[in-house]
């Protein structure tokens, strides 16, 4: 019963995928948008194939790849070791709270015009704008799972004598780690959301940079084939974390 | 009780007891909550607590415990000041649900104990395995505490206590959210670890039946602030077994004479 309902509902979502794909046929087909900007289905997937095999869409892809885990990493150490140690005390809660409520609801594509004055128009501004916002879902997850532990908890472990590093490591942490696991999974999004953008503000290669350039040239073959590519970048990624985080919170089950 | 227990003895000559509270006043948020308790607890003494919800039952656990510090008097334990948490105190919980880490399973949370403890990697496991099968749970070792009944979770929480072979073992109505049947047999199962191990127990609890089945000595409270209102001296012999025990007539006249010390208290 639950399988025949799995496989009722994969089948289900090739089968809008597939619907999705022949409406998109048929619109550019009869000609209900222009083909100067709605590509048929089969020019973008040779725009895709052809890319991806002679053009460099691979190296762009790679590199859009790069700069989106490189920012997202860093963030999540940060976030991750930031949010401890504010998290595990009250007092830092209380005391660094109201700042980061003021920073947190900001749109990090408002923090590109700054990062550009400080780095200019380079690999690092976006690679900092990358950081900092996706820093925010990973640091408020952290904090907020170090602070949701019971007290409960914190007394069993006051009456087994564990001290402020064994409490972090054996309580706080494993306590907190589905919120830092939501606000990673979270955090990639953000990470490649902000690496398009990046790309595309500060000319460096990549996904972001391609896509532009091929809107600019009415190339629309190869901006939709790159964009699916994001789709696909995107999807890919979600995946491999549901996957870790099913594995690492076999507990919850 | 267990008559191979020397007690301490002192330059007097009377035994030293292991706990003592002197006149021990406690307030939280400027209120008061307990009042002017004396109490002394031999070793191997098992000393059940009763009260109604509110008078400081878990509080004065807590004292004992080293979580709180009294306002006034003195707590003392084997002779000097309880100055904070010690290795050989260990608390079951009332709350079992919030007592175990849900990412460990059974026998992760029973090895919280040794690595506190310092027991290398390598012998936990060989130490886990008895205190498991003692408590019955020898087969569900793999299991977290999330796929366990509340009966199986409050033992694993005594495992953990075992693990740490305390002196003093305090529980918090341990028994007080399971069914009949499984409170019956954990109560079993805790007289014949408690004989075993040779330890002093303080047991709270809100069922008379269950102080009077247990205990060595029962202690009344009274709330509002929470005072010790009569102590009641347990006679029945060990060891104690659910009908024999419950239908012997000192049993009955123990808890006719409880029932209507609690009635009067509350009138
Ligand atoms: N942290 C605290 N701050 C202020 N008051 C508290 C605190 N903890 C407990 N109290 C109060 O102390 C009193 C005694 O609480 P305690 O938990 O010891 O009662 P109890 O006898 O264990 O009750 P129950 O049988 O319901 O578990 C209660 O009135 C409670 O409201
Ligand atoms: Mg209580």
């Amino acid at each position: 019963m639950r399988l025949s309902a799995r496989l009722g509902l994969g089948l289900a979502s090739v089968l809008l995928c597939a619907a999705i794909v022949g409406g998109w046929h048929l619109a550019t087909r009869f000609g209900l948008v222009s083909r100067a900007f709605l590509p048929s289905p089969e020019r973008t997937w040779l725009a895709l194939w052809r890319g991806l095999t002679e053009g460099d869409l691979r190296r762009q892809v790679l590199a859009t790849v790069e700069r989106m885990l490189l920012g997202w990493v860093l963030a999540s150490l940060v976030g991750i070791v930031l949010g401890s140690l504010i998290g595990s005390s009250r007092r830092a809660r209380a005391w660094i709270g109201p700042s980061l409520e003021f920073l947190r609801p900001l749109p990090a594509s408002a923090l590109i015009p700054i990062g550009i004055a400080f780095f200019g128009l380079s690999q690092s501004m976006v690679l900092a704008v990358i950081c900092f916002g996706t820093l925010w879902p990973m640091l408020l997850a952290t904090i907020q799972g170090f602070a949701a532990l019971d007290p409960q908890l914190r007394d069993v472990g006051r009456m087994l004598g564990f001290g402020r590093l064994d409490t972090v490591w054996k309580f706080a942490l494993p306590n907190a780690l589905p919120d830092i696991l939501a606000g990673m999974r979270l955090g990639l999004t953000v990470a490649l959301i902000l690496s398009v953008v990046g790309e595309m503000l500060a000319g460096q290669q990549g996904l972001g940079l391609s896509i532009l350039l091929a809107a600019r040239a009415f190339r629309s073959p190869d901006l939709f084939a790159g964009v699916i590519l994001l789709g696909a970048i995107g999807y890919a990624t979600n995946l491999v974390l549901a996957q870790v985080e099913l594995r690492v919170l076999r507990w919850r089950s | 009780m267990s008559a191979a227990v020397i007690p301490l003895q002192k330059a007097g000559g009377k035994p030293e007891p292991l706990i003592a509270f002197r006149r021990v006043d406690l307030d939280l948020g400027g209120r008061p909550i307990l009042r002017g308790i004396d109490l002394e607890i031999a070793r191997g003494e098992f000393v059940c607590v009763v009260g109604p919800s509110g008078c400081g039952k878990t509080t004065l656990l807590r004292l004992l415990g080293g979580l709180l510090a009294p306002t006034g008097g003195e707590v003392s334990y084997a002779g000097g000041p309880v100055a904070g948490p010690s290795a050989n105190v260990a608390i079951v919980f009332q709350d079992y649900g919030k007592a175990l880490l849900p990412w460990r399973n059974v026998a992760g949370n029973v090895s919280l104990a040794l690595e506190a403890a310092g027991v290398p990697r390598g012998e936990r496991e060989a130490r886990i395995a008895p205190l498991l099968r003692k408590v019955g749970l020898d087969a569900h070792a793999e299991r977290f505490p999330g796929q366990l009944s509340g009966g199986m979770q409050q033992r694993v929480q005594i495992a953990r206590c075992l693990a740490q072979e305390p002196t003093l073992l305090l529980m918090d109505e341990p028994f007080g959210a399971l069914d009949a049947m499984t409170r019956q047999a954990l109560q079993d199962e805790v007289l014949r670890i408690v004989q075993a191990s040779r330890m002093t127990v303080l047991f709270v609890t809100h069922d008379l039946e269950e102080a009077i089945y247990l205990g060595d000595r029962v202690i009344a409270l009274r709330p509002h602030p929470g005072r010790v209102a009569a102590t009641f001296e347990v006679d029945l012999a060990r060891p104690r077994e659910q009908l024999a025990t419950r239908e012997a007539p000192q049993f009955l006249r123990l808890r006719r004479a409880l029932y209507d010390f609690i009635e009067s208290a509350e009138r």
